[in-house]
């Protein structure tokens, strides 16, 4: 009984031994049996997350938004930040013809966001329109001569613990979480928006996630929220559930089909 | 007494959080023209990006219109323990949202009331325009 209550003490200590690292690679509030973390050492971010929210700070509902008093001011002569609303569905909410949400709007909505990382990349999956972000994690430069997208071109590298994901090469589309329901405008980013993540894991579930916005055609100053991941177990034993836009979208820009 | 205590879940799951659109509520639905009707439901489709459910309501003249109403999205409803059963063919409901821009018989199904007074937030509810 001694000899195996010593050998169960051995394996624990050898398995903790095994996932040590140096201190230098440590965030400040965590421990190394505190979060999960790859072969490599690297923290590991697989899991089922809740949408990114803020500890405290707006919300519309489930929904995150933009914060904004902290909306640096504009830019003298810049691009239009609001977007008047024209009557016209297909130009005042494309969304509503199942066109993308973008980002990170369609990761602010009350879906999961699903994790899956290895050495190489992280995948970040949310259920909303299944959107999923392919993010390599060896520090390559952002693609030169490419098209504008709706969800950029994103590019990961480590700085110690924090994974820092830069993203640009979008084309102009509506910043806006989905629920900004302004009926008289909304709000765009430009073709120079540029945005910042760094997640860190600061417990086993949480996430740390600090979102800067950089839009120099607009803004005078960058911004960042301070949202965070919480981890949802619970959520894995069905997954993600599907959500394809078009299956039965029956009243697109309020014109709707029989049934 | 377990079926008693499974209708105050129910209620609770199906009460605690707003559920909400997949775009602006703005591009579909009039928010000068809420809804209020009273029926029996006639079908169920679930599917995305809403759920819709569709509720055959006795006009003033006698005539009865087949209303149709639109809810939260699936999975969302599924995660809180809301299935496709929640609601069945045959069961008399009020629902209270609002009307199509285009002025048909389709509406936000907002807030669902039952018979027995079960209420399901499908959509907006809370939804504040600004």
């Amino acid at each position: 009984m001694n000899k195996r209550f010593a050998v169960s003490m051995l394996t624990l200590a050898t398995l903790v031994a095994a996932r040590a690292i140096p201190e230098a690679q440590r965030g400040p509030s965590a421990t190394p049996s505190a979060i999960p973390r790859m072969a490599d050492g690297k923290p590991d971010f697989s899991g089922m997350w809740d949408n990114p929210k803020p500890a405290s700070g707006p919300m519309r509902g489930p929904a995150t938004v933009f914060d904004r008093s902290k909306f640096p001011p504009f830019k003298p002569g810049g691009e239009p930040f609001y977007e008047p609303r024209t009557g016209d569905p297909r130009h005042d909410e494309p969304r509503a013809f199942c066109m993308p949400s973008g980002f990170p709007s369609a990761f602010l909505g009350p879906y999961p966001v699903q994790m899956i990382q290895n050495a190489k990349y992280l995948v970040m999956t949310t259920e909303f329109m299944r959107v999923t972000r392919i993010i390599p994690l060896d520090g390559r430069p952002h693609q030169t001569d490419i098209e504008p997208t709706y969800y950029g071109d994103s590019v990961g590298k480590w700085d110690g613990d924090t994974l820092v994901i830069d993203t640009t090469h979008f084309k102009r589309w509506s910043l806006d979480d989905n629920y900004y329901g302004n009926p008289k405008e909304y709000r765009m980013h430009s073709d120079a928006f540029h945005t910042i993540e760094r997640l860190r894991r600061t417990d086993a579930e949480t996430i740390k996630y600090d979102f800067t916005v950089d839009d120099p055609k607009i803004f005078t100053a960058s911004w960042t929220e301070n949202w965070e991941f919480k981890l949802h177990p619970e959520w894995e034993k069905t997954g993600l559930y599907e959500m394809v836009c078009n299956e039965n979208n029956r009243c697109p820009g309020g014109k709707c089909e029989k049934p | 007494m377990g079926a008693r205590i499974g209708a105050w879940v129910m209620v609770l799951a199906l009460g605690a959080t707003p559920l909400m659109a997949h775009h602006s509520a703005v591009a579909e639905y009039d928010l000068e023209k809420p809804v209020k009707v009273s029926g029996t439901v006639t079908k169920v489709e679930w599917s995305n990006p809403h759920i819709w459910f569709y509720v055959d309501v006795k006009n003033p003249d006698g005539t009865v219109t087949n209303w149709g109403f639109s809810g939260g999205a699936p999975g969302v409803l599924q995660r809180r323990g809301i299935s496709r059963t929640a609601m069945k063919p045959g069961d008399v409901v009020k629902v209270e949202g609002f009307r199509a821009k285009d002025g048909s018989s389709n509406g936000s199904g907002n807030t669902v009331t039952f018979e027995d007074g079960r209420r399901v937030f499908t959509a907006m509810e809370g939804f504040q325009p600004r």
